[in-house]
């Protein structure tokens, strides 16, 4: 779907000749002349207009009634008036009628001081009203959900709520009942309004009628400033405008980037600021104690000493692992510090095992970078392996726009069910673990006839019936095609059947096509791009190679590795085999951690703490998933005794000798730009509020070339079982919930939706196994590893997969481990076999 | 005048039935139709000159030809929703001869090229709605509905489909918002129904009498209809005829017929001893004339010239029994209930004139209310989204202008009479001490 082009016109408003892109809808073409239309109901990002507020009416010459401007499309020589005396008449009448029913208690209404109904009154309305009955009433406030309250009576019915619940996040929750006067919005079956985009709609209301809980009078609009930023929340790095009283974070508000939200938040982001503020906050340094062993209060001074001897006692058997809020030039510190400074290889930004350097290098082309506004226009979207309602929530909006009004086809390939199914073209599934062997036969498939037996084959090993598979190759001709896959994809040989696939799509010759992945954290692109790699160094330039995620976890319980030092990364919680992290960081004579919250591998394992930052308390840049380098600026100050991550990660290298002599967060970008090569030339000033996509500079040629791939080894391992589910053993998938982040847990607007393990079956499984829906079961892997939880039978779950939340608090799928996993009742109804007793194995 | 062409022998009993109906010469023009070229089918529908029968009175063969050209899946919607109050025409239509209008819904889905057909029908006319099911089936069985109709190369399936009872889903967007299975709410025009109906197709809507009328049309060739009535409204008309008349029903007249024959000569007038205050010539919806009135010619342009319309072709009579503030608040409360919300100045511009002629009734209104009730009809005149709020504040305007000297002597005795009320009951109050 090419994007729109629109040329320029000429028309006259109010008798100024303007020019304007044709077509574009009158109320926002008079703004090229400076002109205001008010509008209610308008608003281009909830699609097309509806005219139901009827404020925007103007006069255009040739047409005898008045016209809505937000549904008229700017044409060559049209003439338009919006001061006339029958315009005024028609705008003062609409304010009138729309206040006979508001109850005009601005004073104390949230939305007093930005609210446009305030605003157009005292602009358009008459000033007074000639209504003397009794007003509508309804009971209020009342709770919309635990996050929304709704005030019916300040309600002006302009819609925007409803046409975002039904044509934005197509939750199909709000509508309109009743109907006339006695009109008023609520869900369709009167629960609460619960989506992971709810909050947006507190933000699209022109009046108070729908209000945050979080926010509801904790502030005026005179008592708060905003300031821009970027949520580092999940890797697509929606931009924010935080509000700020006395130097407190009060509120989250989109700041539309078209390039990256469209303008939109997810209620994490939206809301999980309350973390910034929490008692639970670390706001000092700690050391453990010697004598007691729990971690307590202590200096700079001493914090910063322990750490040094740490790190001075173990050389250069040191490893360090950068979290996902990691900024760029944090990673670029941890990477001088490890390598320059102690002369360990030993670091890692990714969870997984490490991708052979080439590939990334590959994967990292310019001409293979697809932006998020490619989303919206391509001929086809393909979703591979990942779920972006969970990983990268705002994308999932952004595919829904493309494929509701602009046609674009959207393909599904996952193990679990996704939420885009609904809308997808078609959709296949893979079994858990299996994305490499689903490339193998996804590329056969674009590619070969799909008639023969040796497909049936290769889509038999993914796990995949060879007819999905065809309506899934079906679904992406077309020239533009944007892959949007999550990086676990890379595992195995998954990175090089990536570019096959790339290749077979011809995604690289064309403009507008390519790939687009999801990081396992915020800033994983990022870290990785400033050479938080165990092979690859700032710019994906050669590197000594050292031990990955995976090795760095071996090397600290086998004892090669001494101390860790975790840059907001607590691996326990983020990283797979949290048996094996146990071990490690149990075994390791240090753990340094960087860390705001006090998770659980942290407490139990650190033996300095260092209090970090806030995202809205930082400086520095991150790098989107599309290449897209965004700055954070600080909106708050520090709290306590808090220190940037830089100065602290300074101040280690220079106690251990190795002075980088960087003075300022400014300089550490500085220093960001100069070591990425593709990155050069790059200023904080050029970045400014919206960022630069690195793959469209110049610089991007100064990538490292990789040498030629070779055709991907085929998938090794053993081929799938999945048909079957062998001994009543089922694959096991996971899945990271949107709410699956610490920042949630302490977020007290966000407890109620923190969720416990559940663990999703195909109904034939579930009866297979004699197991009913909500029953209390423990699901075993290997050894005697177990997670406690509920069955959640899901239909749309193939036979043989079982899929359980990785990521969260307690019973983590990330506690099990090896590919099949067995389940059983907790209590067998007899009482016999309680919850500790062994599974006797089920019959095959 | 009266005249005869849908209402020909509509008594016959049996008529419903396809037996009878074919007896009668039905369905030779359908025959006749399908034989011709799309082209010249519609080329008699646009010599015809015949207009909507629904209430805007659009010329139907125009409509016609801003169907899209080209192989995409265009609808047919009949407008079965006959709900402006006092119009009842549509339902003795369907009741008594519902193969004419499946006739005339596959002539014009002929001429339009178009390849589903489906009639939007109230849900109150229940009986109806079930005679014309078994109609359809009866088409269905003799091959005139389906598919390759007659070998005719036309295929088309045609749907009954049953409303729920809103009159603005008589408006034809929020009738194909009904039939898609949404709230029933009016669309933004443009893109009109034409370009963009049902399910985002070209669509065309045309109501029960204009589709009824087709077949005559194709009968006696365009140019031979065009020869009734007057110029620029061509034909017969069905009038429903209902208030203060000693024969209310349905007649078809031909178009141009002086008012008065209507109402006197065909509907006996108000009873004896009566005279008529005021009538709507077009539905409830129209503004108001007066007895002065009376002799104009019964056609869209000439009550469009007085200041009111044609409209669905219902005739109300309201004698000098009746308080016109009665009839103003029937009207308003009629509006308030139906209208569906979706704008500002219809939702709360009926909710608000209601209000103020409550207060006229209850002697709590001044003369300073009449003209705010006034200004406000203005302000929702042109200014909604659909044509609901003119329906409501087109006749309340018209009556507060004609009758405002009613409406104040109402006003008044009404204020005499609460404080009547008032004093004696302090008097009462007094006396208690």
């Amino acid at each position: 779907m090419p994007r729109p082009e629109r040329a320029d016109i000429t028309f006259s408003i109010d008798g100024r000749e303007v020019r304007a892109p044709e077509n574009i809808m009158l109320a926002d073409g008079a703004k090229y002349g400076d002109i205001e239309i008010p509008v209610f109901c308008y608003e281009p990002k909830l699609g097309n207009p509806v005219g139901a507020c009827r404020m925007c009416l103007v006069e255009i010459e040739g047409i005898p009634k008045l016209q809505t401007a937000c549904s008229t499309p700017i044409k060559d020589g049209m003439v338009v008036h919006t001061q006339t005396a029958r315009v005024k008449e028609a705008q003062e009448a609409v304010v009138e009628f729309l206040l006979i029913n508001h109850p005009l208690d601005c004073p104390v209404c949230d939305k007093g001081g930005e609210c446009p109904l305030q605003d157009i009154s005292f602009g358009w309305g008459g000033g007074r009203s000639r209504f003397i009955e009794p007003k509508r009433h309804f009971q209020k406030p009342l709770e919309l959900s635990p996050l929304i309250a709704i005030d019916r009576e300040r309600c002006i019915l302009c819609y925007r709520c409803v046409r975002f619940s039904q044509e934005i996040s197509e939750d199909y929750q709000l509508v309109l009942l009743d109907r006339g006067a006695h009109t008023f919005v609520g869900t369709f079956d009167g629960h609460p309004y619960v989506g992971p985009f709810s909050g947006n709609i507190i933000e699209l209301c022109p009046v108070g009628a729908l209000t945050s809980i979080a926010y509801r009078f904790r502030a005026r609009p005179w008592d708060i400033e905003g300031a821009g930023s970027v949520c580092t929340l999940c890797p697509a790095q929606c931009n924010t405008s935080l509000t700020v009283r006395d130097d407190r974070l009060m509120r989250v508000l989109a700041r539309q980037h078209d390039g990256v939200d469209d303008g939109w938040l997810c209620d994490k982001g939206r809301f999980a600021y309350q973390a910034v503020h929490s008692d639970d906050r670390v706001t000092r340094p700690m050391v453990r104690d010697a004598v007691d062993g729990e971690l307590r209060d202590a200096t700079w001074d001493e914090a910063l000493g322990a750490a040094t001897e740490l790190l001075e006692a173990a050389g250069d058997r040191v490893a360090g692992l950068a979290g996902s809020g990691a900024t760029n030039e944090e990673g670029l510190l941890l990477g001088r510090l490890l390598r320059d400074g102690l002369g360990s290889p030993d670091l890692d930004s990714r969870p997984r095992g490490a991708v052979d350097p080439d590939e990334l290098r590959r994967l990292a082309a310019p001409d293979l970078q697809a932006s998020v506004a490619d989303l919206e226009f391509a001929h086809g979207v393909l979703v591979l392996d990942c779920e972006p309602i969970d990983e990268a929530p705002i994308l999932d909006l952004r595919i829904r726009k493309g494929v509701r009004r602009n046609g674009v086809r959207l393909a599904v390939a996952t193990s679990r069910p996704s939420a885009l199914d609904p809308i997808a073209q078609a959709s296949a599934r893979f079994a858990p673990g299996h994305v490499v062997p689903f490339l193998e036969a996804l590329s056969a498939a674009l590619s070969e006839s799909t008639d023969g037996e040796d497909f049936d084959r290769l889509a038999q090993a993914a796990g995949t019936p060879p007819e999905d598979l065809r309506a899934l190759a079906g679904a992406l001709r077309g020239e533009e095609i944007v892959v949007v896959y999550g990086e676990r994809v890379w595992d195995g040989a998954g990175a090089a059947w990536l570019l096959e696939l790339a290749g077979r799509l011809a995604v690289a010759a064309v403009d507008g096509a390519g790939l687009l992945g999801i990081p396992d954290g915020t800033n994983g692109r990022g870290l990785r791009e400033v050479g938080v790699l165990p092979n690859a160094g700032p710019g994906l330039a050669q590197a000594p190679a050292g031990r990955d995620s995976p090795g760095i976890a071996e090397g600290l319980a086998n004892g090669e590795l001494s101390v860790v030092y975790l840059l907001s990364c607590d691996p326990i919680r983020t990283h797979p085999d949290q048996q094996a992290w146990e071990a490690g960081l149990a075994a390791a004579d240090g753990v340094i951690a960087h860390t705001m919250l006090l998770t659980e591998g942290i407490r139990a394992h650190a033996s300095v703490v260092f209090p970090a930052e806030a995202a809205a308390e930082k400086e520095g840049t991150l790098t989107h998933p599309d290449g897209r380098i965004q700055r954070l600026r600080p909106a708050i100050g520090r709290p306590d005794d808090v220190r940037a991550e830089w100065d602290v990660l300074c101040e280690v290298s220079r106690r251990l000798g190795h002075d980088l002599g960087l003075a300022s967060a400014r300089a550490c970008s500085s220093e960001v730009f100069a070591s990425v090569a593709f990155y050069a030339g790059l200023t904080l000033e050029e970045l400014g509020g919206r960022g630069v996509r690195w793959p469209t500079r110049d610089a991007a040629a100064a990538l490292p070339q990789a040498p030629q791939a070779s055709r991907p080894p085929p998938p090794s391992g053993p081929r799938s079982n999945a048909l079957g589910s062998p001994g009543g053993r089922l694959l096991l998938g996971s899945f990271r919930s949107i709410w699956a982040a610490p920042e949630v847990e302490v977020s007290p607007a966000l407890k109620f939706l923190t969720r416990e393990q559940r663990v999703e079956i195909s109904p034939a499984d579930a009866s297979t196994l004699g197991l009913r829906q909500d029953e209390d079961v423990l699901v075993f892997s290997d050894g005697d590893r177990r997670v406690r939880c509920r069955v959640e039978i899901r239909n749309a779950v193939p036979v043989g997969s079982a899929f359980l939340e990785a990521g969260i608090h307690a019973g983590s799928a990330e506690s099990l481990s090896g590919a099949l996993v067995r389940i059983h009742r907790a209590m067998s109804p007899n009482g016999a076999g309680g919850a500790d007793a062994m599974p006797a194995r089920t019959g095959a | 005048m009266s005249a005869s062409l849908l209402f020909k022998g509509i008594d016959e009993p049996g008529l419903n039935t396809l037996k009878v109906y074919e007896s009668r010469g039905g369905y030779a023009s359908m025959h006749r139709a399908l034989r011709m070229p799309a082209e010249a089918v519609l080329d008699e529908l646009l010599a015809s000159g015949i207009r909507g029968r629904g209430g805007a009175g659009f010329a139907m063969g125009k409509k016609v030809s801003f169907l899209p050209k080209g192989s995409i899946d265009k609808y047919l919607v009949c407008n079965a929703d006959e709900s402006e109050p006092g119009t009842f025409k549509d339902r003795e239509l369907m009741q008594k001869s519902p193969h004419m209008l499946i006739e005339g819904i596959v002539i014009a889905a002929h001429a339009g090229q178009l390849n589903h057909s489906f009639i939007y029908i109230r849900g109150e006319y229940s009986e109806q709605a079930t005679i014309l099911e078994a109609a359809v089936a009866e088409a269905y069985a003799a091959g005139y509905l389906g598919d390759n109709i007659l070998g005719s190369g036309l295929t088309l399936p045609l749907v009954v489909h049953r409303g729920a009872g809103a009159y603005i889903c008589g408006e034809e967007t929020g009738l194909l918002d009904s039939l898609e299975g949404k709230r029933g709410n009016p669309r933004l025009k443009p893109p009109f129904p034409a370009i963009q109906g049902l399910y985002q197709g070209p669509t065309l809507i045309n109501n029960v009498e204009t589709l009824c009328t087709v077949p005559h049309i194709i009968a006696m060739g365009g140019d031979e209809y065009a020869k009734l009535g007057v110029e620029t409204s061509t034909g017969t008309k069905l009038v429903s005829v209902s208030g203060h008349v000693q024969r209310p029903g349905n007649y078809e007249i031909e178009l141009g017929t002086p008012s008065r024959e209507i109402i006197y000569g065909l509907a006996g007038g108000p009873p004896e001893g009566r005279e008529v205050k005021l009538w709507f010539p077009g539905g409830s919806s129209s503004p108001v004339l007066t007895a002065a009135e009376l002799d104009l010619p019964y056609d869209f342009n000439t009550l469009a010239k007085a200041g009111s319309m044609l409209g669905s072709g219902a005739i109300i009579v309201v004698d000098d029994s009746t308080p016109v503030l009665d009839v103003a608040l029937k009207l308003a409360k009629f509006y308030r209930h139906e209208s569906c919300g979706k704008c500002t100045p219809c939702r709360e511009g009926t909710n608000w004139t209601v209000k103020m002629l409550e207060r006229i009734d209850d002697g709590s209104a001044t003369p300073m209310d009449l003209d705010i009730m006034a200004s406000v009809q203005d302000q929702i005149i042109g200014n909604c989204l659909c044509v609901l709020g003119d329906a409501m504040a087109m006749p309340i305007g018209s009556m507060i202008k004609r009758f405002r000297g009613e409406f104040e002597a109402h006003m008044e005795a009404a204020q005499l009479a609460s404080s009547a009320a008032g004093s004696s009951s302090a008097l009462a109050a007094q006396g208690a001490l």
